[in-house]
């Protein structure tokens, strides 16, 4: 009888219904591999966030209150010189230290790159999703591969060389057969560039379906990637260093080539002229605002032209707008105006926090109004920027007229109005009067106690310079606030052209062709060209007709154009101008003070301390090293 | 489940069968018999009821002795009748034809039981016995504490057991038991399998049983005695066995008690005075510039004075949130009676457990901690026929329990509602508001005005309100409804008729058990007191009325509704159960069984796919023992388990165990010894367990991908977004990597005991072991980044080593004709060894980081070496965590503050410095000793328990004086306040380090999964290691036997004074070290009880 139990019983332990959800289903249909489509996506970075972009908070651009946990980012944290290899912050290896706290986020680079791999696995084997068209099929596995090309170059830029994880490990085997060691730099960068070309070939060059398919990848944001990857393999950093010369993987093959490599940047100027190219076939101009509805000044029109090339949503000028992630951190930039008749001081602070802080040395960053360096102006002389002047009606669309403010605040490019908002600087807002007029427009009061100055407990700024240009200006912000988000810009037209520029100036030393290039951004920002710029108002004239002269003036001309999109961080490293830039004081004005001469002061925030070679490249962190016998740490952690 | 069809039919075509057979057999009836009668008596002249008297040729001819002593049965005239009584030396008398037969029945010397219950419905008679199995006897559960498992600390050999909180409540207030120690590590299953009646049960069940209802309780502790639970057994089995009913006249007991309990110990906190004072200089202490200090003089003048309660609020939370004492209840009545062919044994239960809040009626509802307990037991045994027997029982057990409502503190979770309050009592500003202001203050206003404070940080108001710990307490209440109900049913059927000793036994239960949670609360209206311009008098002022100035949570006046928890559950279980033992010409004793059950569990309320399908096992199992002349024994056992969670490939498992014994007192040659050795045997098993229940119970079927095609975290949208919706799909993710080859986890076990009598008054049971424990499931966390798994794969790989020694001794003597007295004892010693484990290969040099070698609950901390002198000692040592050199008073350390040691040497101090320090967390040896005299009719025992080889570390961020996170403020414990470095005393061993106002540095702590900074004093280091060694005087039992009262119709009563818990001696002064870590919560508490018991 006891054997007639078991006999009879033998499904008695087979509880498992037959139909219970594995990975086969996800390719059964064109409906589900859609979402595993759209699952690769999902890890893109929210570069629109402040918690999860490290080029805002990461470097010397954007500063936080530094008694105030609630803004302690961790990668603010790196900025403050305490990165380590114990716990390292902002750790995209792991995947963790990344956003408001240590806590996991679940965006982890490598896994991306994992369910890429499966992705393309399964997309490449016809017999699976039946239902989808040849076309669909190739586009989407032009995405995939693009989304796998894009993940790499991510790690690449944070860590240098990294392992390429072309096909996946599996996990079943013992442990020692899934180590996988780091690849040479110009592997990485071989394989990527390879990868997204692959991408582009099957790519779309426009999307058809705006209302449901934009921010999906196209050929140009393809090429723009490459661009970017090329150029940045291309640079000091990557190409030719000699400070990693003795770094090796365990075997002792070299993960840097330290020989200069003139053709990288031959490739280089090549990969962004066909991205330029392709983004201008795709309509892509630089944004001017036309506004013809409100009847503003040629001032403000200007810097909402300037504004409006980051914040305005799909602007022809965003080669790859991120829909993955919009801009979420306008309230952070935006401090409270005079104006605002919402509750009491506190309250007001906790939406319009305006804790995100540019540093002096950037508001020192910016042209004079004659397109110069300040510190090269030969008629302008900002020397003593503690010396006050009192602003004229003639200049009210800058600076409230008969404000005494400081000298560096006067005499400035659009730009530096457009981008910055301080004592007693404009700081239009489309909800600020009826009608959208920009006369007697919002003007920022930053001293001690007043609206926008020190006086909440975790949120105030700490320099007295706020991030005007990533405030759309049709945010409302005078009643309950609403923010008008937009796709955060990956990658704008302008970025290309600058890249254009540079790569060209180092193939062909002081190129007319580079000085265009920067020219159309200089027009843009209502400058003067180069040539005429420097020639009339530099204490240094020739300054663009050399070699270095010209990089020198690139460079700038990209920092200032693209400041606070998170891309000084990068530049600054793949120059190997972290080392010099990253080692100068943070300073502010001095917030405690209440008039004029105690608050214009300049005040030392910050000794920040850069260590080169070391801090170019994140520390892989203990946790991975110790766990993989064949992967080496970054020198100098 | 066509089979729990099938299976009873057949069991009732036995069962015709058998009644067919049964009344054939007794159509023979036998010649030359006569009925004898006599009288039975003890020793000490006292008449015996209950005495079993059979015919030895045929044991089914029985009867019982009547209460006056005296019997009839009618055997043939040359039979032999045997008289037997438990506790009584087993009496035979040849009839040789007479009728009368009077007997003198002698009293066992030997304490334990005769037999031993050894699982599946079977016993064994102790002296052939070759595994370990520990029995109790149940007069040593009979304790005050209203909770089983708090009973069986020091009193089981080979337990490792320790109680850390004394809430009353869902099982808050248990013991933790390992048998044996910790042998497993992992997210799987740990501790032991509770069988109570067979039906698996939860040690809350266990907690509720009654020590009146239970007859036998045996713990199985090593392979031979658990193999045949094959997939369940690996952690050892307790078994307990429920009283059945004996015939007779209905006998009715009834036990009542009374008990007053309070805590164990208190914490001891510093005045509000002192609390101010260093609340002044913790602030002045880590800045050099001059600070604003949070209270003035002004303030501490006025309540030195007490000046004004309100104005000047000086709490005692202690004082004004717990009581000294409570007082709870415990009522048990049972009738036990029958015929010769049907049984019963009745009995119910009533217990009333309160908490020891101190809760005001400022509401309409109570909110301190009343659990009532109530539970009926019914089991009825019916002889259908000579052969046959069923036995029915049925066992409900009901929980209603209110209490207050749990909380957040710290980052961590607390459901326990008095444990929260406990702790809150700690963590609150007790000089910045009152608990309540008085009604009177604002007489229009209905619900209560609690006080609070609302929190500055840098000269400006912050939307923080400090928590009002009392508020916290009578807010609301928490109240749950647990019912248990279990319907058994048990067949025997003696197949003597086909083969003599030959049995059959089928039993069948189901089990369902319900259990619901709600809470009630409203949300506190806080005020404060807001002073007038004359500085003297003042208004209240309410915090969070909604208006347009509100902070925190707007207070209602109603209760709301909160569903918290439910839980739904069945179990069906079908077991059958072939046995056979006989014993061939005297000497040659066999027996054998084959037992094979099916058991299904259905989680009614998971929530979660996996969860909600049924937990299955089923098995096969066989014992087979072989005994010659009680002297050469040997058994062999097997489990042949499968489990639903595994792989067909893998689902079955197979279990052996066999064992040998050696009882040489039996060996002729041992005879010249026997009357100073009466008995010694040598026992040695070896075997296989296995252990079905690995990884998390919502984590089963490892042989499937765990994978969510909609999972919104993964998602992404695309699409203009300008006013027409954007496209968005949810994502893919995988939770669970399949792996086909994930299976048991076996634990490999060799046992040697010994048994020894000696001089008929001294008994001594001696058990080593050595367990290996193998295929623990762990993830494989050793796996790298750049894989990209989303979730950790899991293998079979982890290895684990356990050894110790447990024994048990007990001498008792018949001192004079009156006076009787025994002293018994119990030492548990249990060690492991970790083999293989998740962890890295490290390095030389950080190879103290390794848990490889180590106990699995070893701790790891920082070498504490002192407390820094002074700047330049801290300038020129390691860098410790988190100090960013910065200088703000938040991130640098400063003298007083705790020095590291650098262990590895890099010139930081970090969680590489970490080594193992202390002994494991859970105590490695549990003893007890204790001692019972009776004279004449007054009894008294008592009984120690301790429990050594443990540490544990103060949790130094739970009790850093000033720590506010939100809208807690730590208070100051009296030692912090008597003992810490300052300017003015700068001992580098004082017992706390600088004060400071908030934590200094950063040291991440994941107390639920989110890190967590305790700051840099507070890291687990040998500076908060304490010893966790204690003994305490466990229990005290005092009784009157009244005996038989023939006016009251009594036939027996005792009244009694217990008590458990009265003292403690150990090294560790700031709470009940038993607690450990634990210590702020609800303590454990001291009970003294008085109680009577009659039985008419």
């Amino acid at each position: 009888m006891l054997t007639t139990v078991i006999t009879s019983c033998k499904k008695f332990l087979d509880v498992v219904p037959d139909n219970v959800v594995t990975l086969e289903h996800a390719f059964k249909l064109r409906n589900e591999a859609e979402k595993y489509l759209f699952t690769l996506y999902s890890y893109l970075p929210r570069s629109g966030d402040g918690w999860y972009n490290p080029g805002f908070m990461g470097g010397d651009e954007i500063w936080l209150p530094e008694e105030s946990e609630t803004h302690w980012h961790p990668i603010f944290r790196i900025a403050r010189g305490l990165q380590n290899k114990e716990t390292p912050y902002f750790d995209e290896w792991r995947g963790i230290s990344k956003g408001n706290s240590n806590t996991n986020d679940h965006r982890k680079i490598w896994q991306a790159i994992r369910q890429c791999n499966i992705f393309l696995e399964n997309m490449r084997d016809m017999t699976k999703v039946p239902d989808i068209s040849d076309y669909e099929r190739q586009k989407w596995i032009g995405e995939a591969e693009f989304l796998k090309a894009f993940y790499h170059f991510y790690m690449l830029r944070q860590y240098g060389p990294i392992p390429i994880m072309d096909k996946n490990i599996s996990v079943d085997g013992d442990v020692a057969s899934s180590y996988s060691r780091r690849a040479p730099v110009d592997s990485c960068v071989n394989y990527i560039s390879q990868l997204l070309d692959s991408a582009a070939q099957k790519l779309p060059i426009t999307i058809a379906d705006e209302i449901n398919d934009l921010g999906r990848i196209t050929q140009p944001i393809a090429l723009a990637v490459k661009a970017k990857l090329l150029v940045t393999a291309a640079s000091p950093l990557f190409n030719g260093n000699t400070d990693y010369a003795g770094f090796t993987d365990t075997e002792g093959k070299a993960l840097f080539n330290p020989t200069f490599d003139i053709t990288k940047w031959q490739k280089a100027k090549d990969a962004v002229w066909a991205a330029i190219q392709a983004a201008e076939a795709n309509a892509s101009t630089l944004y001017e605002y036309k506004g013809l509805q409100i009847p503003l000044s040629d001032v403000i029109k200007r810097q909402l032209s300037i504004r409006n090339a980051v914040t305005e949503r799909w602007a022809k000028e965003h080669v790859w707008a991120n829909s993955q992630s919009y801009f979420v951190n306008e309230a952070l930039c935006m401090p409270p105006m005079e104006r605002s008749q919402r509750g009491g001081v506190s309250t007001i602070r906790f939406e319009l926090q305006g804790v995100w802080a540019a540093p002096i040395k950037i508001a020192k960053m910016f042209y004079s109004k004659n397109g110069v360096p300040i510190e090269e102006d030969n008629t302008l002389n900002f020397a003593n920027i503690e010396e006050l002047r009192t602003a004229t009606a003639a200049e009210s669309f800058y600076i409230e007229p008969n404000f005494v403010t400081s000298r560096l605040n006067f005499d400035r490019e659009p730009r530096f109005y457009a981008s910055l908002g301080f004592d007693g600087g404009v700081w239009y807002q489309y909800d600020a009067t009826a009608n959208g007029s920009d006369v007697n427009n919002y003007y920022v009061k930053a001293k001690n106690l007043e609206k926008a100055g020190l006086g909440h407990f975790t949120n105030w700024n700490e320099t007295g310079y706020f991030i005007k240009k990533l405030v759309h200006w049709e945010s409302v912000t005078n009643a309950r606030t609403t923010w008008k988000q937009y796709p955060w810009p990956e990658i704008r037209l302008a970025d290309l052209y600058l890249l254009y520029a540079e790569a060209l100036n180092e193939v062909e030393p002081a190129s007319a062709t580079a000085i265009q290039y920067v020219d159309k951004i200089r027009q843009r920002a209502g400058l003067k060209g180069v040539v005429e710029s420097w020639s009339n108002y530099s204490n240094n004239p020739g300054k663009y007709a050399s070699q270095d002269g010209l990089r020198e003036i690139i460079h700038r001309e990209r920092l200032i154009e693209l400041a606070f999109e998170g891309h000084r961080l990068w530049d600054l490293r793949r120059w190997k101008k972290a080392f010099s830039e990253l080692n100068k004081d943070i300073t502010g004005w001095t917030i405690l003070g209440k008039t004029n001469e105690t608050y214009y002061k300049e005040r030392l925030v910050f000794s920040q301390r850069f260590m080169a070679p070391r801090d170019y490249f994140w520390p892989i962190g203990n946790y991975d090293i110790r766990r993989n016998p064949l992967l080496v740490e970054n020198p100098g952690w | 489940m066509k089979i729990k069809l099938s299976f009873p039919g057949r069991v009732e075509q036995a069962i015709v069968l058998t009644l067919f057979l049964c009344f054939f057999v007794n159509g023979f009836s036998q010649d030359n018999e006569i009925t004898v009668t006599g009288k039975i008596s003890s020793d000490s002249s006292v008449l015996l009821e209950e005495v079993n008297i059979t015919l030895k040729s045929n044991p089914r001819i029985f009867t019982r002795s009547l209460p006056n002593g005296s019997y009839s049965i009618k055997v043939p005239a040359d039979g032999t009748l045997v008289f037997s009584m438990v506790g009584y030396q087993i009496h035979e008398m040849k009839v040789n034809g007479r009728t009368v037969i009077n007997v003198v029945m002698k009293m066992k010397d030997k304490g334990l039981e005769d037999v031993t219950v050894i699982g599946f419905g079977g016993t064994r008679k102790k002296t052939s016995m070759v595994s370990s199995i520990t029995t109790i006897s149940v007069k040593e559960l009979q304790q005050p504490t209203g909770n089983l498992t708090n009973a069986i600390a020091g009193r089981v050999a080979g337990i490792i057991s320790f109680q850390q909180s004394g809430e009353p409540g869902n099982g808050s207030d248990n013991s933790t038991f390992f048998i044996r120690g910790l042998s497993t590590f992992g997210t799987g299953k740990q501790d032991p399998l509770i069988l109570i009646d067979g039906v698996e049960s939860s040690s809350t069940d266990m907690a509720r049983l009654q020590p009146d209802d239970i007859s036998d309780f045996s713990v199985l502790k090593d392979a031979s005695a658990a193999s045949v639970y094959g997939a369940r057994g690996a952690n050892g089995v307790v078994l307990i066995n429920t009283k059945t009913g004996k015939d007779g006249m209905p006998r009715f007991f009834v036990r009542s008690e009374m008990r007053v309990s309070g805590n164990t110990k208190n914490i001891d906190y510093a005045d509000n005075i002192k609390y101010m004072n260093l609340a002044n200089e913790a602030t002045r202490t880590r800045s050099d510039k001059t600070v604003a200090e949070p209270y003035s003089q002004n303030k501490i003048n006025h309540t030195i004075a007490g000046d004004d309660p309100y104005l000047y609020p000086n709490n005692n939370w202690i004082d004004q949130l717990i009581k000294k004492y409570t007082v709870n209840q415990n009522h048990y009545v049972s009738v036990n009676g029958g015929t010769a062919k049907a049984k019963y044994h009745v009995a119910a239960s009533y217990g009333l457990d309160n908490g020891i809040l101190n809760v005001d009626p400022i509401n309409d509802f109570n909110s301190n901690v009343r659990l009532s307990k109530y539970s009926l037991r019914t089991t009825v045994n019916l002889n259908l026929t000579k052969t046959t027997e069923v036995i029915a029982r049925m066992y409900g057990q009901f929980d209603d329990y209110k209490g207050p409502i749990g909380g957040r503190i710290d980052g961590v979770t607390y459901n326990e509602g008095g444990g929260y309050i406990f702790r809150l009592a700690l963590k609150s500003n007790p000089v910045l508001f009152p608990a309540v202001y008085p009604h009177s203050m604002m007489p229009y206003i209905e619900h209560p005005l609690f006080g609070s404070y609302r929190l500055q940080l840098n000269g400006q108001l912050t939307s923080t309100l400090l928590t009002n710990p009392y508020a916290e307490m009578v807010k609301g209440f928490s109240a749950y409804k647990r019912s248990d109900l279990q319907p058994q049913i048990e067949i025997k059927q003696n197949l003597d008729f086909v083969t003599k000793g030959l049995n059959f036994r089928t039993m069948s239960y189901i089990r369902r058990y319900s259990f619901s949670n709600v809470t009630r609360q409203y949300s506190p209206f806080y005020y404060y007191a807001d002073v007038k311009p004359d500085g003297k008098s003042y208004n209240l002022q309410v915090y969070n009325d909604g208006s347009v100035n509100s902070v925190g949570t707007t207070g209602s006046e109603y209760l709301d509704y909160g569903g918290l928890g439910v839980a739904i559950d069945s179990r069906i279980w079908l077991e059958g159960n072939l046995s056979y033992s006989r014993t061939f010409k005297d000497v040659h004793s066999v027996s054998g069984s084959l037992i094979s059950y099916l058991s299904s569990y259905a989680n009614g309320a998971s929530f979660v796919f996996q969860g909600s399908l049924p937990r299955r096992n089923q098995g096969v199992s066989g014992r087979f023992t072989y005994g010659y002349d009680d002297r050469y024994l040997a058994e062999f056992n097997f489990g042949y388990n499968g489990s639903e969670r595994f792989d067909a490939s893998h689902r079955y498992g197979f279990f052996p165990s066999g064992g040998v014994g050696y009882r040489i007192s039996n060996e002729k040659f041992f005879e010249p010894l026997l009357s100073k050795i009466n008995d010694l045997k040598f026992r040695a098993t070896y075997g296989l367990v296995g252990n079905d229940q690995i990884g998390d119970v919502n984590d089963r079927f490892f042989y499937l991908s765990t994978v969510s095609l909609n999972n919104g975290a993964y998602g992404a949208s695309f699409g203009r977004n300008d006013g027409t919706a954007t496209y968005y799909r949810p994502g893919v993710s995988i939770s669970r990597y399949a792996n086909t080859s994930i299976t048991w986890e076996q634990s490999r076990s060799l046992n040697l005991g010994m048994d020894l009598r000696m001089f008929n008054a001294f008994e001594l049971i001696v058990d080593v072991f050595r367990q290996h424990r193998t295929n623990i499931l762990l993830p494989k966390t050793i796996l790298e980044s750049d894989l990209g798994l989303m979730a950790t794969p899991q293998a079979n790989y982890g290895e684990l080593k356990t050894r110790g020694i447990d024994l048990s001794a007990k001498y008792e003597r018949n001192i004079t004709k009156n006076l009787y007295a025994n002293i018994r004892g119990t030492f548990t010693y249990a060690t492991s060894k970790m083999l293989v484990n998740d962890q890295l290969k490290y390095d030389k040099s950080l190879a103290h980081l390794s848990a490889i070698g180590w106990p699995i609950s070893q701790q790891w901390g920082l070498i504490a070496e002192r407390l820094f002198i002074d700047q330049k000692e801290v300038a020129n040592s390691p860098r410790q965590f988190g100090d960013d050199g910065s200088g703000s008073a938040q991130n640098s350390i400063k003298a007083g503050d705790i020095k590291y040691r650098d262990i590895n040497g890099d010139g930081i101090i970090s969680n590489d410095d970490m080594v193992p320090i202390g002994y494991p967390r859970q105590p490695e040896i549990i003893y007890g000793f204790g001692a019972s005299l009776r004279y004449k009719k007054f009894d008294f025992s008592f009984y120690f328990q301790g429990s050594a080889r443990s540490s544990f570390f103060i949790d130094a961020a739970a009790i850093q004086p000033y720590n506010q996170v939100g809208g807690l403020q730590h208070g100051l414990l009296n030692v912090v306040a008597n003992d810490h470095w300052s300017e003015e005393n700068r001992n580098p061993y004082a017992f706390w380090p600088r004060l400071s106002q908030n934590r200094v540095g950063t040291y991440n702590v994941y107390p639920d999964g989110s890190a967590y900074n305790i700051g840099v004093n507070n890291a687990p280091s040998t500076w908060w290691m304490r010893n966790g060694n204690f003994l305490r005087l466990k229990n005290v039992d005092m009784g009157y036997n009244i005996g038989k009262v023939k006016r009251l119709g009594l036939t027996g009563g005792r009244v009694y004074l217990s008590a458990t818990n009265l003292f403690i001696l150990s090294s560790f002064k700031m709470w009940d070290v038993e607690m450990g870590g634990n210590g702020l919560g609800y303590p454990l508490q001291s009970v003294y009880n008085l109680g009577a018991e009659v039985s008419f």
